[in-house]
């Protein structure tokens, strides 16, 4: 080998060198790149809303436009209530559904394909859940309001799944019964009971509610957020039971426990935590959301209770008064951004540290 | 199913209850498209498919309506926030996989994922009130007056800056859509085998030559599922487009012109639609924006499932 070939090599080499560096260097600029943005984004919400922030806000129902003062005191309530029957509606359904597919049809088809398809759901469109909404609860079909029906229908059955549950955690306490063909007797009762308590409720709430829903209200609004929380809740719920050891339902097993008591009272307490992480996750998820409640539960300028009529909710408002022309709108909706935002990056570093805690520390 | 009644009455509630609750997650999928479905009957009678795909007009006062105008938005946001996000993307997952020290893997990874937890409203207020200023002021000036004068390409920079246009949408689309390809990208790269990078470095590759040539083509299949899912995410984004996308039904060369996405049509018109063909036209909008984001997502689920299942090969 003379020297010559001895250049070329160490030129090649050098070429090689010198691309790697670059090219690391590049990516390690895009990831500055991505963090600026962040900064950026974060550091002018908290710029901006920060001059709209004080008491008024919280306490104070909007002022007519164009006059400065007043607050959005309507839009805080409307969006705490609305999240929380999406919240009440969304998360039993959603841990229910992912411990079928987690417990009982576990490696089924049916488990795999629901599990998937959720999985779609929850990437699509949120836009589109909000028309499919406004075609089913706001949209009066014929006289009849088949959404309101389905949406009462899902009330009252959860709650009268609370009801049984309570009940029979208090019958259980009570009497502390250890004859199991009386064991069964009384889950039959309770059972019987909880669903006569759910066709009675249904009756209840039926003329009372179906009857006024028309036109935007916020029951449609919470029912669009459940839609979206739904699959989210399912697909954490189901990701947190299989990561519980099957051993561990064995010993149960082994103890003479039936599948339900297992689930009960070793699965869910295994992975309590992770699924309680990932309802604060999509709690946090569902409370920016703007589109679905677009043209669910609209918007209002006064202050409502009422889950039947129109309903303010902060991000619908951030949406108004942001394209609107009056200076003070904009201010009052940097200041609701701002308090949207720092509440879900908290609520989201939070959880993301808590399941660090529990899952890879 | 004789099996099934022999289990404690405890259990078969339960399994029933849960049972249906699982079942309702398919029922909504499919009710969404039936009820979309008959929603549009109208719309679908009148128009039919194709020529409302084709139909540049949306006229709401001739009661003439066409997806084609909504449908170019859409594609050229989505696209060109692609092309901008993957490789920043791409670029990130590699510096958190190889580049980064140890100790800041886990900040700066839960740093980006934050960009996806940040409300799509507040992107869209921010681009509205601080990017749009800085796009017309500045970025939008500097493009036209360095890649704008080349004869073709300058076709797409042609017009006066606003700021309110396809690019600054596009622009906030991917600073959306970037922590998306990044997780995705960051563990489909995290399960290239040790002992494959460590083969690599023994014949002398340097570390970009490890990254390019064994860690890209070992997690290409996981790259491209995450690039789909963004896809699926950036093709159904709302508010961040709303703001910063006017609302005008015209199919324009340039990009630094107002424009509609479907999203954007739905969000500003859907309250107002006075007439039921209009009501009709954007529940047809609505249908073909939930059949295209399902068939994509799809698409990115195949890939991801496929990744999943070579890995663990």
């Amino acid at each position: 080998m003379n020297t010559k070939d001895l250049y070329k090599e160490s030129y090649i080499v050098k070429k090689r060198k010198v691309i790697s560096f670059i090219a690391l260097s590049l990516s390690t600029l895009a990831a500055f790149f991505g963090l600026f943005w962040l900064v950026f984004i974060l550091f002018d919400v908290l710029r901006h809303g920060i001059q709209g922030i004080n008491l008024e806000l919280f306490t104070e129902d909007p002022a007519p436009p164009g006059i400065p003062g007043g607050g959005l005191r309507n839009a805080f309530v409307g969006q705490l209530e609305i999240v929380f029957f999406a919240t009440i509606i969304g998360v039993p359904l959603g841990i229910l559904a992912g411990t079928f597919i987690a417990e009982y049809a576990r490696g089924t088809k049916f488990a795999k394909a629901v599990s998937i398809l959720s999985d779609i759901m929850v990437s699509v469109p949120s836009i589109v859940v909000g028309t499919f909404i406004y075609a089913i609860m706001v949209q009066p079909i014929g006289h009849i309001n088949v959404g309101g029906v389905i949406g009462v229908l899902f009330l009252s059955a959860i709650i009268s799944i609370i009801f049984g549950g309570i009940l029979g955690f208090i019958v259980n306490k009570v009497f502390s019964i250890k004859n199991p063909s009386v064991g069964k007797l009384i889950n039959l009762f309770l059972s019987l009971a909880t669903a006569i308590f759910g066709v009675f409720i249904f009756l209840i709430l039926m003329p009372k509610l179906v009857d006024k829903i028309q036109g935007f209200n916020g029951w449609a609004g919470a029912a669009s957020l459940a839609f979206i929380m739904i699959p989210v809740v399912l697909r954490t719920t189901e990701d947190m039971l299989s990561l519980v050891p099957w051993t561990l339902r064995e010993a149960a097993f082994a103890l003479g426990a039936s599948y339900f008591k297992v689930i009960k009272d070793v699965v869910y307490r295994a992975a309590a935590t992770g699924i309680l992480t990932g309802v604060i996750l999509s709690i946090s998820r569902v409370a920016g959301e703007t589109a679905p409640l677009l043209f669910t539960s609209f918007n209002n300028s006064y202050f409502t209770m009422n889950m039947n009529e129109p309903m303010a909710s902060l991000t619908v408002t951030i949406f108004n008064y942001a394209m609107g022309p009056y200076e003070d709108w904009h201010v009052k909706a940097w200041a609701a951004s701002f308090v949207i935002t720092f509440f879900i990056l908290i609520v989201t570093i939070f959880s993301r540290f808590i399941i660090h805690l529990k899952y890879k520390g | 199913m004789k099996k099934f009644f022999k289990l404690p009455i405890s259990d078969i509630i339960f399994a029933i209850i849960s049972f249906s609750a699982s079942f309702l997650v398919l029922t909504l999928i499919f009710s969404t498209v039936l009820v979309l479905y008959n929603e549009s009957s109208l719309a679908i009678h009148k128009f039919g498919i194709l020529n409302f795909i084709f139909t540049v007009d949306w006229d709401p006062v001739k009661e003439v309506f066409g997806a084609a105008a909504s449908l170019y938005g859409t594609l050229v946001t989505t696209v060109l926030s692609l092309v901008l996000a993957i490789p920043i993307a791409i670029g990130i997952a590699i510096f958190l996989t190889e580049i980064s020290p140890h100790i800041l893997k886990t900040p700066i990874g839960i740093a980006i994922e934050m960009l996806a937890a940040i409300p799509s409203i507040i992107y869209g207020m921010w681009g509205l009130f601080t990017l749009a200023p800085i796009m017309a002021n500045y970025v939008e000036p500097f493009l036209q007056n360095t890649i704008g004068k080349i004869p073709v390409i300058g076709m797409l920079f042609q017009g006066e800056p606003q700021g309110i246009d396809l690019f600054t949408a596009s622009f906030i689309l991917a600073i959306m859509i970037i922590p998306f390809i990044t997780s995705v990208a960051r563990d489909a790269l995290n399960l290239t085998p040790n002992i494959m990078k460590e083969s690599a470095y023994a014949l002398g590759a340097t570390k970009w030559e490890v990254v390019k040539d064994i860690m890209i083509p070992y997690s290409k299949l996981g790259i491209y599922g995450g690039i789909v899912l963004a896809l699926g995410r950036a093709l159904g984004e709302t508010m961040a487009v709303a703001f910063v996308l006017g609302n005008n039904h015209q199919i324009t060369t340039s990009l630094f012109d107002a424009a509609a996405t479907i999203t954007v049509t739905l969000a500003n018109e859907f309250t107002e639609a006075d007439t039921d063909i209009y009501l009709s036209s954007l529940f047809y909008l609505a249908l073909i924006l939930f059949v295209l984001s399902f068939v994509i997502l799809a698409i990115a689920k195949f890939f991801l499932l496929r990744a999943e299942r070579g890995y663990s090969r």
